[in-house]
């Protein structure tokens, strides 16, 4: 780098700044949106207000999305921290090509486009009666929040010493306490990451819920997205701002964990 | 810390890895109280044996007994072993107190018993006092004591170590190696040693079990290995030697003699086991039973002369080129000129069998490390 042009420099500069902005840009559009008086949102603000937080919390359809999504981004991650620690421990132990080959088929839902997905989870739904409940749109959901379980868990695992667990075991300890006293322990960042992201990833999931939430699990996405076609008011950029908070503190969360655990 | 652990014994027991036999069928037993050392290079075995006396791998034939139990289908957990590994395999989230006491609590040791016996394991160790502290800031013969009061902790039946001085420098090894043979002499724990440096062996055994190839080449205690080696492959890897190749010519119940090509008359000397005449040998002179005589029956030239402090060894050739190594006290002077004359005892020469002349050398050691 120092060898090139200040010419270079600026304009390499210059991009990223730009791409930077036209990312987060967003951000400061909607923040100040929501703290809008008026019934027409104006950046910034002719008069600041929390007038549209107040009709959001008092608004029983809105509070019961937001715990309805609450709800389901629980049970996704807790199933699939379950079910992604599960496997990641098992594709440790298996060789080359078939790790390979099983780890491609856990991440391909990041890859299939996510509507062929929700289509196909439609049509298995209605079959086994879970459109439209939590459990139904968690289960979908764990679809998208496994892949970042195993792979946070996976790389964790590779700091994991093979003759600790034999140690262990030729020191008395039954599998299960081996699990517990040095294998949990080493993959708990991972663990952890893992968590946050399924969390993050399921509040966000706006997609298959459209498909699959029904009546009965209408989450916050699901909701902004139905109000959007009624009507554009500044209530929307208020749920926008609780779900950017959100993950911006779980997210926060996780840099807090994982600084504290590499010192 | 009174019991002194089990007598262990392997039966035939045998180990494939595909076509690979790393582990040819072997019988061996150890005594109650035993300090055993498994040497030879690497693959030739010992570390299979380790790992089917710990349940790590299972014997493809044969059984193995600590004590009167057959243990060969219990898993680890349930052989009451205490195992060393070359890299300490210490839990590296848990303070020195907690790897210490994993075994014991995993046996479900009452709390104020517990404290009480990691405390002296840890004192006979040298390492009162440092159970609050983190594995990562100990040294590395510190971790090398931990590991060693986490084995012995659980009193177990059979002390198992696997190259466990392999990562620490030559001082903090002899250092270590006397503290484990102290400890040994103190609690006579059953104990099966793998190295691969025959140092270590010397210090540390009772007996050494020579192997290679996954075949137990000889066993017997340090003097009969060195002095009375059984052939050309335990004479080379256990001490410095002289094995001067060529075919037996005759054997006459313990004596024999050696043609070696190039070299005028026969050597003569006590004969191996199993020695047939007509088949290839090797004549054993240790360095220190060649002597530089003007008398002496054979011409050899000076190549090079190793200042070893009490000792010098003086580098060699015969005329037929055979390298010779003579030791000989420092206090005796420098010969004269590079031309001297050497002979040795009739009586300090064993003729081997040399069954693969080819891949034994003197300094196997030197290759593996």
């Amino acid at each position: 780098m120092e060898t090139r042009g200040i010419g270079f420099r600026l304009a390499v500069h210059g991009l990223g700044s730009a791409v930077l902005a036209f990312l987060i840009l967003p951000i400061f559009a909607v923040v100040p949106a929501s703290f809008n008086h008026g019934t027409f949102i104006r950046i910034p603000p002719e008069r600041w207000s929390l007038r549209w937080y107040g009709r959001f919390f008092a608004d029983s359809e809105w509070l019961s999305s937001l715990a309805t999504s609450l709800e389901v981004a629980a049970i996704a991650t807790v199933l699939s921290v379950a079910i992604g620690t599960a496997a990641a421990l098992g594709l440790a132990r298996l060789g080359g090509q078939l790790r390979a080959a099983l780890t491609g088929l856990i991440v391909a839902p990041m890859i299939v486009p996510v509507i062929v997905t929700a289509v196909s989870l439609y049509y298995v739904g209605r079959y086994w009666g879970l459109t439209g409940t939590l459990l139904g749109l968690a289960v979908a959901h764990v679809l998208m929040c496994l892949p970042f379980v195993v792979l946070n868990v996976g790389v964790s695992l590779r700091s994991l010493d093979p003759s600790w667990l034999r140690a262990a075991e030729g020191l008395g300890a039954s599998p299960v306490r081996v699990f517990l006293t040095v294998t949990l322990p080493t993959i708990l960042p991972g663990l952890f990451g893992g968590a946050v992201f399924s969390l993050i990833t399921s509040f966000d999931e706006v997609v298959m819920s459209i498909f699959l939430a029904g009546v009965g699990a209408k989450t916050l996405p699901v909701k902004m997205w139905e109000t959007v076609r009624l009507e554009f008011s500044p209530v929307l950029s208020v749920a926008s701002c609780l779900l950017i908070v959100l993950t911006v503190a779980l997210f926060a969360l996780f840099r807090l964990a994982s600084r504290r655990e590499a010192s | 810390m009174t019991g002194s652990g089990q007598t262990i014994a392997f039966r035939g027991v045998a180990r494939d890895f595909g076509a690979v036999k790393a582990l040819l069928a072997t019988d061996l037993d150890i005594m109650a109280g035993e300090f055993l050392t498994l040497l030879g290079p690497s693959g030739s075995g010992k570390t299979t044996l380790l790992n089917i006396a710990a349940g790590y791998l299972a014997p493809s034939a044969g059984r193995v007994l600590i004590g009167a139990r057959d243990v060969t289908d219990l898993p680890p957990r349930r052989r009451n072993i205490g195992m060393v590994f070359q890299n300490y395999a210490l839990f590296p989230h848990m303070s020195v107190f907690d790897n210490v006491a994993y075994g014991l609590r995993a046996r479900g040791v009452p709390r104020a018993d517990l404290e009480r016996r990691v405390e002296a394991a840890l004192g006979m160790v040298r390492l009162g006092g440092y159970g609050a502290r983190g594995i990562r800031q100990l040294s590395g013969g510190q971790q090398q004591r931990v590991a060693l009061a986490r084995a012995l902790v659980i009193e177990p039946d059979v002390l198992l170590m696997d190259e466990p001085l392999g990562a620490l420098d030559r001082q903090l090894r002899q250092h270590v190696q006397l503290e484990v043979r102290r400890l040994h002499r103190q609690h006579r724990r059953t104990t099966i040693y793998v190295t691969h440096d025959q140092e270590e062996a010397l210090v540390m055994s009772d007996r050494i079990a020579v192997m290679r190839e996954g075949r137990l080449e000889q066993i017997g205690d340090a003097e009969t290995l060195y002095r009375r080696p059984d052939n050309a492959f335990v004479a080379g890897f256990l001490g410095e030697s002289n094995l001067l190749r060529g075919v037996v010519t005759a054997v006459d119940g313990v004596r024999a003699r050696l043609r070696v090509d190039g070299m005028a008359g026969e050597i003569a000397g006590a004969a191996a086991a199993g020695l047939v005449a007509g088949t290839p040998g090797a004549a054993l002179v240790r360095p220190e039973s060649v002597r530089v005589s003007p008398a002496g029956r054979f011409e050899a030239r000076l190549v090079e002369r190793v200042y070893l402090g009490e000792l010098v060894a003086l580098r060699l050739a015969l005329g037929n080129g055979q390298a010779v190594v003579c030791r000989r006290f420092a206090r005796d002077g420098a010969p004269d000129g590079d031309r001297l004359a050497i002979d040795w005892d009739p009586g300090d020469v064993r003729i081997l069998p040399d069954a693969n002349s080819a891949g034994t050398t003197s300094n196997r050691t030197e290759e593996e490390t």
